[in-house]
């Protein structure tokens, strides 16, 4: 396995604040910490794993082409719809997700449901709240968490549409393929 | 293992049954390399972000938590909690574990929903490092603009969710 630049930041956040733990509250500080860390991982490495062999089931049924063509200008409410239930299934990091988003923008999606897709994917992703938020936060604060979000990213690619059309806020061309 | 986990692992069997009927192992294997290279790239940070979280918490000043984002704090603990999520450093493997403690501390849900929507919505490192890169700035600038007042909205629904729940069943 390689051991990535991003890696060494978080060795270097790990090692500075178990370092200043040790400054202000002694070895005892640290052993405390080593504890609780060591509990949280054994509690959330079971769902973990299941989370991430969902994501890469998930993908096997997502087509990027067929869902790129209903996301147009002029989809309306619809598109917005669509964009944000896409959002809400995508799978994985923004290393993941990011590629999805620009591949739409390519394939004619507007700005409006460009966002509701990114709004959906972090604020109501099930991958994410599957993998990381039932773990740690239980089922009924995810839950709560996940239907108050639910037509927030609708709401957001809406805004954007009126924005691009009010003011002068424009993004780019999409760059051709 | 937790019931949520058993329920988890009884999902993977399933789709994991789905994706062979109609793609083969092919498709299983697609879907593993996909999981695989996920989990490699936590191996790491993952233990770490932990280990950074955990040492936070024993030395942040918890006892403040509840003063300014206690479920008592309303509108301006869900504004501020809003803020701080948008400060809160990293990808989920941070941010979780130091929600959880800042739940434990003392805040009230409703600040707590509007914190992790806060982390979601304006997370810097994911705007620094892929959207502004891929999509340019006034991309960013409009997508910023357009979901600004989500977290707070999000805390709001929560509080008034919670005060319906507190009336019907109590």
């Amino acid at each position: 396995m390689k051991i990535k630049k991003a890696d060494w930041v978080f060795v270097g956040v790990a090692l500075a604040s178990g370092a200043a733990c040790w400054t202000l509250l002694g070895p005892s500080g640290v052993r405390a910490g080593l504890r609780d860390a060591g509990d949280l991982l054994l509690m959330i490495l079971p769902q973990l794993g299941a989370g991430l062999l969902i994501g890469g089931l998930v993908q096997q049924f997502v087509d990027r082409e067929r869902v790129a063509a209903m996301l147009g200008q002029n989809s309306g409410f619809r598109g917005l719809g669509l964009a944000s239930m896409a959002g809400m299934l995508t799978p994985g990091g923004p290393f993941a997700s990011f590629p999805l988003v620009y591949a739409l923008w390519v394939a004619g999606a507007d700005a409006g449901a460009l966002i509701a897709f990114i709004t959906a994917w972090s604020l109501i992703g099930i991958n994410r709240l599957v993998i990381w938020e039932l773990p740690f936060m239980g089922a009924d604060f995810a839950l709560l968490r996940f239907f108050v979000s639910l037509p927030l990213p609708i709401l957001a690619g809406l805004i954007a549409r009126w924005l691009v059309q009010a003011t002068p806020l424009k993004i780019r061309e999409a760059p051709r393929s | 293992m937790t019931p949520v986990a058993l329920i988890l692992w009884g999902i993977v069997t399933l789709m994991a049954a789905m994706v062979g009927a109609r793609k083969g192992t092919a498709g299983l294997r697609g879907a593993g390399v996909f999981a695989w290279g996920q989990a490699s790239s936590l191996a790491i940070r993952l233990p770490m972000a932990l280990l950074a979280a955990s040492f936070l918490t024993q030395i942040l000043p918890t006892d403040m938590v509840a003063d300014v984002l206690g479920p008592e704090t309303g509108l301006w603990g869900i504004v501020l909690a809003s803020v701080v999520g948008g400060l809160l450093p990293g990808g989920p493997m941070l941010s979780f574990p130091l929600a959880l403690v800042i739940w434990q501390s003392g805040a009230g849900e409703a600040q707590t929903v509007a914190l992790l929507a806060g982390w979601s919505v304006f997370a810097m490192h994911r705007m620094l490092a892929f959207e502004a890169p891929m999509m340019g700035w006034r991309f960013v600038a409009l997508r910023l603009l357009s979901s600004c007042a989500l977290p707070v909205l999000a805390g709001l629904l929560a509080a008034s969710v919670l005060g319906l729940f507190e009336i019907l069943f109590l």
